[in-house]
């Protein structure tokens, strides 16, 4: 079993590796552009870029080195910046996992608290506004939910002129532009959290909703069973029976979903990284994509792709521990 | 379900129309169950409103999709004649808003129509068939899943190149098979097990025969729920590639409207309702397929509920 989840995630990480190449050698378009003008009198150095690139061999021999490059870690430069692959997406990467682990985190707590309380009074009002809300709030556009945010919270918004304590936060990047370059200084972390709210507020409330409403209609499913009209008929009080009988029993459908839904985010990161100019991997990967810069975009599309890869497998080996019962089916 | 009636004998009826009369009874019921349904009939008004505006956009827009202002400057703020103000080529931003409904709905429906018979062929062949190519699409289907949704639609748009609607629907119709697949290969799988298949076999029934007369109507019901909720996913999608300026080029859509008011700082300019109305036009669209999906998923497949 465990071994089976392990060759199916080497050989889906494979495939990713495999298609991600196909994808990007599909697009069209010329990826010596945006190293060299597009210009008759430049053409003799434009040659000369794409054999030093190895962008005139073969397709399979191209592939050959991808993937030679990709296992021993020589990630080679970004056409377009002039720095290696690797530090721009280390750099990045650090950033991305701020704004959706906080996200996430943020998004779990709330999410279950709701789910949870929905289900407990199904059927009265806090049921029907809390179920009504997160299917409105599921069916917004992320980026659309992140430009409102911002008018609500940027200089001079409506809101101000009806509160006078309304505050503004700072709606693009991950720090102050006039705090560059980065310490680890209070300074620097407060205004780092500060630039973290908004982007870190609307990846939450896009996500939230899936979280709550599931969680909502696993303990929904887990009340009608038996073994809770008997904790309820041995004199368990209400909250003993959510605690000790229902709420273990919900939580295995959520942890597959949490994983599952790693892709969904990573898909609403993008779109609020590049709403708030917040420059991880999804405002990186868009970047990349319109300047057709190969080197960088073949390793971020792949480390998007594992990442999903690893957070399903993780959560597979979550629930073999939390639900023994898993192992035989 | 509804009351069963017993059908005169002595009087011959030919197949096709008993399976009508069946069909047409099964409807009914249904119908019935919606009506009866406040989740149902709330998702359904809200799509019926946007349906309506789709087919009477000519009639009730002012303006062409695409069709400058003779009375007004490009840019200028909301007032009587043009109550959500102009865009920087002096359209109309109210007709631009209805027209956007039409392209909304198509891009929605029809994506999803081509997600769903692609995801509900692969879930039909893998789930049935199993062994080795039940293994090989599951693994293509993991690896799509994985590679994030966004770039994946960016780069199959940009191979395209040129966007009109059937490429924009293509677009999004190719990339968003694979949760469908993954649905329909699960209740398959509990189907094949049913004792319908195996009286199939018995009477030496094709394996083509049993998927498409016992297994592919039984799983229609859900099916046809997923599809529904899909047109939503479809919707959002649309948007999101509109507002990365990568869908259909000559006309335009809600995200195309929301994309411009974005580069043209409305929010500064005073004309909040540029980005404001195209994005809850996106919203309470999407959320009334939710609803009504939610809800002909419950009445469709009662079992699945009470597990």
């Amino acid at each position: 079993m465990v071994a089976r989840r392990l060759v199916n995630a080497g050989i889906t990480i494979f495939g990713i590796i495999c298609l991600n190449y196909l994808l990007i050698r599909l697009m069209p378009g010329d990826p010596s552009l945006s190293i060299v003008p597009r210009d008759p009198k430049f053409r003799g150095f434009r040659d000369y870029v794409i054999a030093f690139f190895g962008l005139d061999r073969p397709q399979w021999e191209q592939f050959g080195i991808y993937l030679q490059k990709l296992f021993t870690l020589d990630w080679g430069t970004s056409y377009q910046y002039r720095r290696p692959v690797a530090d721009i997406l280390f750099h990045d990467l650090g950033w991305t996992l701020l704004l959706v682990g906080t996200s996430t985190v943020i998004t779990i707590l709330i999410g279950i608290a709701i789910g949870s309380y929905a289900a407990v009074r199904r059927g009265k009002p806090f049921d029907f506004v809390s179920t009504g809300l997160g299917i409105f709030l599921y069916g917004m556009p992320i980026f659309w939910l992140g430009l409102v945010l911002q008018s609500l919270f940027r200089k001079n918004s409506v809101v101000q002129g009806w509160i006078p304590w309304w505050p503004t936060l700072p709606t693009s990047g991950y720090f102050d532009d006039r705090l560059i370059p980065w310490n680890w200084d209070l300074l620097h972390v407060s205004d780092a959290f500060l630039h973290l709210l908004l982007p870190a507020a609307t990846l939450s409330l896009g996500t939230l909703a899936g979280i709550s409403l599931v969680m909502r209609n696993s303990l929904i499913d887990v009340m009608t069973e038996d073994f809770v009209t008997t904790a309820r008929a041995k004199g368990l009080s209400p909250r003993q029976v959510l605690r000790r009988h229902i709420l273990p029993n919900g939580m295995p459908p959520m942890v597959s979903l949490i994983a599952l839904d790693i892709a969904f985010v990573l898909g609403g990161a993008y779109q609020v990284e590049i709403i708030f100019r917040y420059q991880g991997i999804g405002f990186r990967t868009i970047e990349a994509i319109g300047s057709l810069d190969y080197p960088l975009l073949q390793f971020i599309i792949v480390i998007g792709g594992v990442a999903v890869v690893l957070a399903n497998l993780v959560s597979d080996f979550l629930l073999l521990w939390l639900d023994p019962r898993i192992k035989i089916s | 379900m509804g009351t069963a009636q017993v059908v005169k004998v002595g009087r011959p009826i030919s197949p096709f129309r008993a399976r009508a009369t069946v069909l047409s009874r099964k409807l009914w019921n249904i119908g019935l169950q919606v009506a009866h349904n406040r989740t149902a009939m709330i998702g359904l008004i809200i799509l019926v409103f946007f349906t309506f505006l789709a087919f009477a956009a000519p009639w009730i827009a002012p303006y062409g999709p695409l069709q400058a202002v003779t009375d007004a400057f490009p840019l200028s703020p909301p007032d009587a004649l043009h109550p959500f103000g102009t865009n920087q080529f002096d359209y109309d931003i109210y007709s631009q808003v209805i027209w956007g409904t039409q392209i909304s709905l198509i891009v929605g429906v029809l994506a999803a129509t081509v997600a769903s018979v692609i995801g509900t062929a692969v879930g039909l062949v893998s789930g049935f068939i199993g062994g080795w190519i039940d293994e090989v699409m599951m693994r293509f289907n993991d690896v799509v899943l994985s590679i994030p949704w966004l770039v994946l639609m960016i780069v199959v748009a940009a191979r395209l190149n040129y966007l009109d609607l059937v490429g924009i629907i293509l677009v999004i119709g190719l990339t968003g098979w694979s949760v469908t697949a993954r649905v329909v290969r699960t209740q398959v799988l509990s189907l094949k097990e049913r004792m319908f298949v195996e009286r199939g076999r018995m009477i030496g029934s094709s394996n083509a025969h049993i998927v498409l007369r016992h297994i592919f109507p039984n799983a229609f019901p859900l099916i046809f729920a997923n599809t529904i909720l899909t047109v939503a996913v479809s919707i959002l999608s649309e948007s999101v590639l509109a507002f990365l300026n990568l869908s259909v080029k000559n006309n335009v859509s809600w995200g195309r409207v929301i994309a411009e008011a974005y580069q043209h700082d409305a929010l500064t300019i005073g004309m909040a309702a540029w980005i404001i109305v195209p994005g809850l036009c996106i919203v309470f669209l999407v959320f009334g397929f939710y609803l009504f999906g939610y809800a002909l998923d419950e009445i469709l497949n009662p079992r699945l509920r009470r597990r």
